[in-house]
Formats: C-alpha cells, sequence, structure tokens
C-alpha cells in the first residue's frame, strides 16, 4: 500500500480547504515578502532584484585540474560563485603524503592540503566579485579560511570585498558525514574562526546546515529542529564565550537546505524554517537590527534521492527540486545530478546540471514572482504542521540542554539512525515508491550507462609524491618556528584564538597534518590521529 | 597418546605461545556452547592464571569503550600485553547484535600486543557468564598481562561476570541526572575503583560527592573489607585522568597482593563462583536436552502428588 | 530463532570514507536477521579490518564504501589471502559505479551491492556466502588450522 503521508509521517488528506487554514493571519504569520516575520521571504521583489546563484560543484585530482574546471565553469556562465568540494584527506586534516592520504589524495575532490594547493586552485581566478565556496568537513574550516586571507593579502586584495563561505559548523561529525578530529576541538577551532571572521568584519559565512543531516535520512521536521537547535547553540557560544553581538553573530550563518522530490513539503520546510529563525532572532537573542531575522538560505538538491538505477530519472527529479528551491526563493542552488549515486559529476552532469536551473530561471516564469504559493490551503497547513512538528522535536532537545548534550546522550543519533532504518524499510517494503528502484525496475544489462569521472589510478599516489619533494624545498627553519608559535598558543585554553596563529603558519607553508598535529599535540593528543606518524618538528 | 589429546597439545602450545588466531577459533566454538571444548579448557584451566583481569562496566553511553581505549594506550606504553574481551546485549528478538565496542578502539587496530573480542550475549540463561568464564580462561592461560572484560553494566548477567574480575571499575556519567545510575542498576558493590568520565560536565562533581557518601555508607555494611574504593575523574576522550586510573587499578592490586588472606578470599570467592556457574550451566544443559534418563523415577511422582518436587531435588542433592 | 543465528560479520567503512549511514543500515538489517555484526565504523584500514577479522573470527566481510577509493578494497581481499583468510568472502555496497563493480568482483569482491538494493537481497546473500561452521581448529581431530 502506498503511503500517503509527509515524510514526516503525517498523514495527508485527499483535499485541503479553507478550515485548514483558519488559524492563520496573514500580518502574523506570512507577511509581506521583506516582512517579519518573513515567510515570504526577504526581498520585496525576490529575483527581480538579485537571482539566486547558480553554481556548480568542482574538485577532483589536482589543485590544477581544478582550476581548469573552474575556468570552465565561468566560460559556461557560472560567474556568481565558485563551489569547490575537497577530498577526504583535507577533510580529516592529514597530509597527502600521509600514509592513508596517500591512497586517497583528490579522489573525491579537492587536496587542498597547504596555501600553494589554494593558489594553484586559484589561478587566474579572480577572489572578489564571486562567492568563494570551499565545502569539506568542520576540521579544516580554519585552514580554508586562512587560505583565503592569505592568498588576498599576497595578491593585495582588499579582505572586507571578499565574500563566500568556507566554515563548517562541527555538528556533520555527527550526521554521517565523518571527519577524525575529535568534536571538542573541531568546535573550537569553528568558534575561533567565526569569531575572526565576525570581529574582521570578513564577509564569510559559515555552513550551519541541516543538509548532511536530511541526506543521511532525516526528515524534514526533525532537519527544521535540528537547525534552530544548532544556530541557537553556536550563535549562543559566540555571544556568551567569545563576547559577540548578536547582531554580528547573526551575519555568519547560512542553512544548504537539502531538497527533495516531495515538492509542497519542501517548499513549505523552507517557508517555516524563514519564520522559525526569524522569531529565534527577534525574540530569543533580542536581535536588534531587522536584517539578523534574516537566514542565508542556499538550496541543495537531494542526492539522497538520485537514484544508481535508470540515472537518466535523476535529471527529472534535479528538475522538479530545483523548481521548489527557486520556487521558495533560495539564495543559491547546486545541484546533486544525475550521476550522483556513480560518482562525482562529470562534465555532462554539470553541463546538465547548469542547464536545469538556467531552463528553471528562465522559461519556467517561476523567477518572476515571489512566494507564489502563498495562500494555497495545502502549502499554509504544510508549513504550519511541519513547524509544530519541527518545535516540538526542538523542545525535548532543549529539555536536555540544547544541542551538544542531546549529542552527548546519543539522542539525536539514535533519531538519525531510526529515521534512516525507516525511510530504508518504506522503500524496501514498496511503501514508497521510487521509478527503478522498486517501481518500474529495468534488467540492469537494458540499462543506459552514463560516462563516470574518476580520478585514473596513480593520480593520488603522483599528488602524494609531489608535496613530500615540495615540502623540503620549504623555509624549514620558517615553519618549525611558527608551528612552535602556534604549539604554545594551542595550549592557552579553548577561549585563546587561534586564527592568527593559524594564519601565520599557512603563510609560512605549513601543511594541514602539520597545523592540525601540533595543536593536537597540545591538547594532549597523538601528533597524527591515525598513530601512523611521529610528528617531523622539533618544537620549542 | 590419542588424536584427540595430540591436537589438544599442539593447540595448548599455540595458545601458550600466544597465537591469536587459534585463541579467535576457540572462542567461537565456547561461544557456540560445544562440548568438545571441555577437555581443552580444563588443560588450559590448569596450565593458566596468568594476567590480571580487569573488569569495566557501567551504563550505556557512560564511555567504557573509550576510557577502556585510553587504559589499553596507557598499558601499552609500559610494554604490557592487553586483551580485551567486549560484551554487548543481543537483540531478544532476532538473536542478532550490532557489536560496537571495537569501533572506540581503533587506535590499537594494528598493535600485536592488543587482542580484542566482541561477544555477544546470546540472551541464554546463565549462558552468557559461562561462556565469558570460558573465554577467560583461555586467555588466561595466553601471554596476555592484562585481561579487560566490559559489559552494559544493567541486569545479573553482566553483574555476574564482573565476579570474573580481581579488581572492578565502576563507570559513571554525570548525565544521568540527579540518581546516580548504579543505584538504579543496583550494581553499587561490585566497584573496587569508581570512575566519573565526562568530567567537565556541571553535574559532575555532584555524582562524585554522592558516590563517596555511598561507597562510605557501603563500607560501613562491610566492615571485613578494608579497601576504600577511591573515585576518579575522567574525561576519556582527552585522556584526562587515565594515569590517575591506571596507579588505582595499581594500588588496588597492590592491596589484594600486600594482603595473602585477602587474596586466599579473592581466589576462592572466584573459583566458588566458577564452580556455581558451571554447575548450574550443567544442570540447565541436561534439564534442556530432552535426554531425562537421569530423572528415571523422579517425575512420576511428581505427577502424581505422591512427592512434592522440594522433596525430589533434596534427594538428588544429597546424591551429589 | 533466525536464520543467521550463529553468524557472525564485520561492517565497516574503509579508508578516509566518512559516510556512516549506509553501513549502519545494513548492519541493522543483517541484525534483524540474527547475525552478530562487528560494526568498526570509520577509519579502518584494510590492514586493521583483517585483523579484526581474524581475532573476531568472522564469516564474512561487508565494506559500505561512498568515497570512490576502491584501491583499498582490493587491498583488503589481498590481504586476507596474504594471511590465510581468503575463505572470508568481502562483499562490498555502495554507489560503485558498474565498471568499477566489474573489477572488483574480478580481483576476488564476492559481490557488489549497489544503492536500491533490498533488504532481502542482502541477507540471502550473506548467509548463503558466509564462511561455513568453523574448521581449523586442532581440537578432538576436527580440522587443523
Amino acid at each position: 500500500m502506498m503511503k500517503r503521508a509527509t515524510d514526516y509521517g503525517y498523514a495527508i488528506k485527499p483535499v485541503y480547504t479553507p478550515e485548514d487554514i483558519a488559524e492563520l493571519d496573514y500580518r502574523r504569520d506570512l507577511g509581506e515578502p521583506g516582512a517579519f516575520p518573513y515567510t515570504r521571504g526577504y526581498h520585496p521583489e525576490g529575483y527581480r532584484s538579485r537571482m539566486w546563484t547558480q553554481r556548480m560543484t568542482a574538485g577532483l585530482g589536482t589543485s590544477r585540474d581544478a582550476n581548469l574546471v573552474l575556468k570552465k565553469y565561468r566560460e559556461m556562465g557560472q560567474r556568481g560563485g565558485m563551489c569547490v568540494i575537497s577530498d577526504r584527506v583535507f577533510s580529516s586534516c592529514i597530509d597527502v603524503d600521509h600514509p592513508l592520504g596517500r591512497r586517497e589524495a583528490g579522489v573525491l575532490g579537492w587536496p587542498g592540503c597547504s596555501l600553494l594547493e589554494f593558489e594553484e586552485l586559484m589561478e587566474d581566478i579572480p577572489l572578489t566579485g564571486q562567492s568563494i565556496t570551499l565545502l569539506g568537513s568542520c576540521a579544516p574550516t580554519t585552514l580554508r579560511l586562512a587560505y583565503v586571507v592569505a592568498l588576498a593579502e599576497k595578491r593585495g586584495d582588499d579582505l572586507s570585498k571578499i565574500h563566500g563561505s568556507v566554515l563548517e559548523s562541527p555538528f556533520e561529525n555527527y550526521f554521517g558525514q565523518t571527519d577524525v578530529q575529535p568534536f571538542d576541538l573541531n568546535l573550537k577551532l569553528f568558534l575561533d574562526a567565526s569569531e575572526y571572521v565576525i570581529r574582521n568584519r570578513i564577509r564569510m559565512r559559515a555552513a550551519i546546515i541541516s543538509q548532511h543531516f536530511q541526506e543521511s535520512g532525516g526528515n524534514n521536521a526533525q532537519a527544521l529542529a535540528l537547525e534552530m537547535a544548532m544556530l541557537k547553540e553556536l550563535c549562543t557560544l559566540l555571544v556568551t564565550e567569545r563576547g559577540l553581538d548578536f547582531d554580528d553573530v547573526a551575519t555568519l550563518p547560512y542553512e544548504l537546505v537539502s531538497i527533495g522530490t516531495r515538492f509542497f513539503e519542501e517548499i513549505a520546510k523552507v517557508r517555516a524554517l524563514r519564520r522559525m529563525w526569524a522569531r529565534l532572532a527577534r525574540e530569543h537573542f533580542k536581535a536588534k537590527k531587522e536584517k539578523s531575522c534574516h537566514l542565508l538560505i542556499a538550496a541543495h538538491t537531494s542526492g539522497r534521492t538520485m537514484t544508481y538505477q535508470q540515472p537518466l530519472n535523476n535529471i527529472v527529479r534535479c528538475a522538479i527540486q530545483t523548481l521548489a528551491g527557486a520556487i521558495v526563493g533560495a539564495t543559491a542552488i547546486d545541484n546533486a545530478t544525475l550521476d550522483n549515486a556513480h560518482a562525482e559529476p562529470s562534465p555532462l552532469a554539470a553541463r546538465m546540471s547548469l542547464n536545469t536551473q538556467h531552463i528553471v530561471a528562465y522559461e519556467t516564469g517561476a523567477a518572476d514572482v515571489v512566494d507564489p504559493l502563498a495562500g494555497s490551503y495545502f502549502v499554509e497547513a504544510l508549513t504550519d504542521e511541519v513547524e509544530r512538528e519541527a518545535y516540538a522535536i526542538l523542545a525535548r532537545i532543549e529539555e536536555m540542554g540544547g544541542m551538544i548534550a542531546a549529542l552527548d546522550r546519543g539522542v539525536v543519533q539514535d533519531m538519525l539512525r531510526e529515521e534512516a532504518a525507516k525511510r530504508f524499510r518504506e522503500i524496501d517494503t514498496g511503501e514508497r515508491l521510487v521509478v527503478g528502484v522498486n517501481h518500474l525496475v529495468m534488467p540492469p544489462e537494458e540499462e543506459f550507462e552514463i560516462p563516470v569521472q574518476e580520478l585514473p589510478p596513480g593520480d593520488s599516489e603522483g599528488i602524494a609524491r609531489r608535496m613530500e619533494e615540495w615540502k623540503k624545498t620549504r623555509d624549514l627553519p620558517l615553519v618549525a618556528a611558527r608551528l612552535s608559535r602556534l604549539h604554545t598558543d594551542a595550549g592557552k585554553g579553548d577561549r585563546f584564538n587561534l586564527m592568527p596563529a593559524i594564519i601565520d603558519a599557512v603563510k609560512a607553508y605549513a601543511t594541514a597534518g602539520e597545523i592540525f598535529g601540533v595543536i593536537r599535540m597540545a591538547r594532549g593528543l597523538s601528533y597524527d590521529p591515525f598513530n601512523m606518524i611521529e610528528c617531523p618538528f622539533a618544537l620549542q | 597418546m590419542t588424536n584427540g589429546a595430540r591436537d589438544e597439545n599442539v593447540t595448548l602450545e599455540a595458545l601458550c605461545r600466544g597465537d591469536v588466531r587459534t585463541c579467535a577459533r576457540l572462542l567461537t566454538r565456547i561461544e557456540r556452547g560445544e562440548e568438545a571444548v571441555i577437555p581443552l579448557l580444563q588443560a588450559l584451566y590448569r596450565a593458566g592464571g596468568n594476567g590480571r583481569v580487569i573488569g569495566v562496566t557501567g551504563p550505556p553511553g557512560a564511555g567504557k569503550s573509550s576510557l577502556i581505549s585510553c587504559l589499553i594506550g596507557a598499558w601499552r606504553r609500559r610494554g604490557l600485553r592487553v586483551a580485551v574481551l567486549a560484551i554487548d546485549p543481543s537483540s531478544p528478538f532476532t538473536g542478532g547484535a550490532v557489536l560496537g565496542d571495537r569501533l572506540r578502539m581503533v587506535e590499537h587496530g594494528c598493535d600485536d600486543g592488543v587482542f580484542i573480542r566482541s561477544m555477544a550475549s546470546r540472551g541464554q540463561l546463565g549462558g552468557l557468564a559461562r561462556a565469558a568464564g570460558d573465554a577467560l580462561t583461555v586467555l588466561e592461560a595466553m601471554p596476555w598481562d592484562v585481561i579487560l572484560v566490559e559489559t552494559v553494566g544493567v541486569g545479573q548477567n553482566e553483574t555476574d561476570i564482573m565476579r570474573h574480575a580481581a579488581v572492578v571499575v565502576l563507570l559513571q556519567t554525570p548525565l544521568g541526572g540527579d540518581e546516580v545510575q548504579a543505584v538504579k542498576a543496583g550494581i553499587i558493590e561490585i566497584g573496587d575503583v569508581y570512575v566519573v568520565n565526562k568530567s567537565d560536565h556541571p553535574a559532575a562533581d555532584r555524582t562524585c560527592r554522592q558516590l563517596r557518601e555511598m561507597i562510605a555508607r557501603g563500607s560501613r555494611l562491610r566492615p571485613d573489607r578494608d579497601w576504600q574504593p577511591p573515585v576518579i575523574k575522567t574525561q576519556a576522550h582527552l585522556g584526562v585522568g587515565v594515569a590517575e586510573l591506571v596507579d588505582a587499578i595499581d594500588g588496588c592490586f597492590a592491596h589484594q597482593n600486600a594482603d595473602p588472606e585477602a587474596a586466599r578470599r579473592y581466589m576462592s570467592d572466584r573459583a566458588r563462583h566458577r564452580i556455581g556457574e558451571i554447575l548450574r550451566d550443567r544442570l540447565d544443559r541436561r534439564l534442556r536436552s530432552g535426554d531425562e534418563g537421569w530423572l528415571e523415577g523422579s517425575i512420576e511422582p511428581v505427577v502424581s502428588r505422591e512427592k512434592d518436587p522440594y522433596t525430589v531435588v533434596a534427594e538428588m542433592l544429597s546424591r551429589l | 530463532m533466525s536464520a543467521g543465528q550463529g553468524k557472525k560479520v564485520i561492517v565497516s567503512m574503509i579508508g578516509l570514507d566518512g559516510h556512516t549511514t549506509g553501513g549502519e543500515i545494513v548492519a541493522r538489517i543483517l541484525r534483524d536477521a540474527g547475525i552478530e555484526v562487528v560494526y568498526l565504523g570509520c577509519n579502518q584500514t584494510p590492514e586493521m579490518i583483517v585483523r579484526a577479522a581474524i581475532q573476531e573470527d568472522v564469516d564474512l566481510i561487508g565494506i559500505s564504501s561512498h568515497a570512490s577509493n576502491y584501491g583499498q578494497i582490493v587491498s583488503l581481499v589481498e590481504l586476507l589471502k596474504r594471511n590465510g583468510a581468503e575463505d572470508v568472502p568481502v562483499v562490498c555496497g555502495g554507489n560503485v559505479p558498474k565498471h568499477q563493480a566489474r573489477l572488483l568482483i574480478e580481483k576476488g569482491v564476492a559481490a557488489v551491492f549497489p544503492p536500491g538494493s533490498g533488504a532481502d537481497s542482502i541477507i540471502r546473500f550473506v548467509l548463503g556466502n558466509a564462511r561455513g561452521a568453523t574448521a581449523g581448529l586442532c581440537v578432538n581431530g576436527e580440522g587443523i588450522a
């Protein structure tokens, strides 16, 4: 029996009428676009004043490879922003010449383990005039920021002219996107980077996002609740522990929301998100600036929904999801697309992704009107419902003492595991139909084989060797001195900001593994999280 | 010499050499309750008794496995070889289990001086304790300096297993709310060393205080026991307090060794427990075996109510 | 009593792959079929997985892969062989492109399960292909290691 319920399990009625939104008060609950509580969006003119940033993700092989792809994207018309994803080596903050790193360097993204790699990545590409987004995990947040600061200084760019996002929250580690560094270290460094950005007025955003949670199986209501819980916890820490003003802190976070194929529910979720954040900012944090009630929301079409079977169907899914992202007024959209269940995006997949966005933006008319589904009995009822359910989950988390306390008890992890298992079961038993997987299945031999983008074997070793040789050519006494300073600073307690020492070390071309190694040592941990190599420097 | 006896000798030698593969296979057969391994276990018991057996228990989520990982590290730095028996509950519905303790000991995954074995409780009545006891017999005949046994600190089974250990470390976390979880679980009596993990939590000091009060009350109830269990604060994820914990465990062993009378008492307690465990297990197996020849003549009078079951059991026990 | 009773398997990620969702779901499916699952989680090298397989005496190894690092899975198969544990089959699940799946099978991986595989097919394969009764212990004349 096919299930007719929202992804968080509420039954869906055959028809919705005015009675379903009898409680709705237009001014209180929706407001005009550009007015509190911002359910309908932040700009009165919507996409007429500014189109969403259409971006495709790059990163595979060497930094020079990724640089060529970025330039190609620019030629294809992607000028608003660039987005690069890190490989698993840089995400773990070890080096590509580490015994484990050399097996996977450049395999799943960009091997950005030193400033040299960033310089090569950005060759002939401006740091200003487009948003710079570097994705990965939480651990290298400080390094990504340090690269941007160091390169801007080298090029003589005004830091205040650079914008984008290079910070990622430490919670992803619990959302099926694990890096090897411990949570408390990730949290400390995330707060360091955030504080540095805010105090120096750098327009860099931090991803405090529910995307990984949802891609790992969480439902819409849970994603909203956790998004609020994470924002609340991290903003509170920045205000209370780092002594920052909330109105400054509010310029930091952005949400990358995962948009699936359940069209109306996805739209309802994002509308509820805007309203929930506006109320949190105004009522809980006592925001003084209206702008603090705006949460920057980017949309990612859901990789989880992209099937391995009959991959061309994914183009259709991606189009539906992109349309939802546009209708809901996302500031930026990036796509998981046809080969998502196979490999990193091939040139064909990237082209399809960009085309999809342009078809939605210019052929459908969806970008001409702000929040076109407002007032729909169904969508407004769904918006209220998902918000109510999310508040109920949030209340349970708050009762435990907030997001970190709930994680300490394993409650959030259990919630995610249960939900992921449920989702699997629903498809396994046919309660939810997925074309090509449990419905209209095709024999594998009849399937259309799509081109797959891969790193040729041996390239990882090449990247590793290059780093090995290059490391020796650095000004080693300088590297050692900078690392020693970092080591000393890292022993000064969690509130002592390590950004200045990290930036100095990065400028001397100290690497990710070296920088994290000495920070770890100062905290009583081993230099290498895998216990395979020793610190090559004598620290003073 | 029979074939069986010769093979037994080969296995025995392999185990005494520290052969991990032989050990692993034997543990599987023990878990399956194979009767054929008993002669070998007999030989191993006589050859064994090496190594310090330390129990670690505490509620789920207290950080047992992470703390054990730290302890392994500390002992390895002192050159000691460590074996770990990590017991997790089986699903009562399917008999399956997800054994996740090993995942927190990942840093010792490539160390030849460390052996880690996960064991599912398999929900057998008393069978778990028997299998764990046999597993310890095997490990104690091998060249491990320290043998750790880890259980979830709830239920009689787990408490029983802890009686195989010379020193029991009882882990608590301050996250449990107002009440110390050990009280709920009724296992407060068994600890030799208490640990409050996650000691950076605001409620940690209160948990420590509650534990100390309980220990003080407990020692008034047991004047025969002159060991005062210490309460140690740790933060397993940072390795904080681990050195103190190792010292406390050493201190407890030293205390036991310093008093030959106490040491003897512990050894005979343990032997008595082991005998009882095996006795119950053998009896249980016989009762469930369907072979009721040995009950010949005892059943009928109970069915016809000529005799009551207590009388029959008393007669059997008197024959023992 | 379930079909899987007495079977013990490893479920692990390999290398630097930090994606845990698939592995956790498979671990649950197998548990619910009565199988004992030693869940190793992330950051496991082929060397560590082989050691775990020997110490835990498992009947099958399942690798959840979401990181295109197939070379490591091949190393795992080779390392098992070198350690005399080639009777422990390796099964892989995840978003493995078809030509890579074919390559893995050629190199000795027992099966590759793509995303969307049903629980039944996974369980059936595991029960049908897991190493049989533990032979090899030298007790009472049964098998010699």
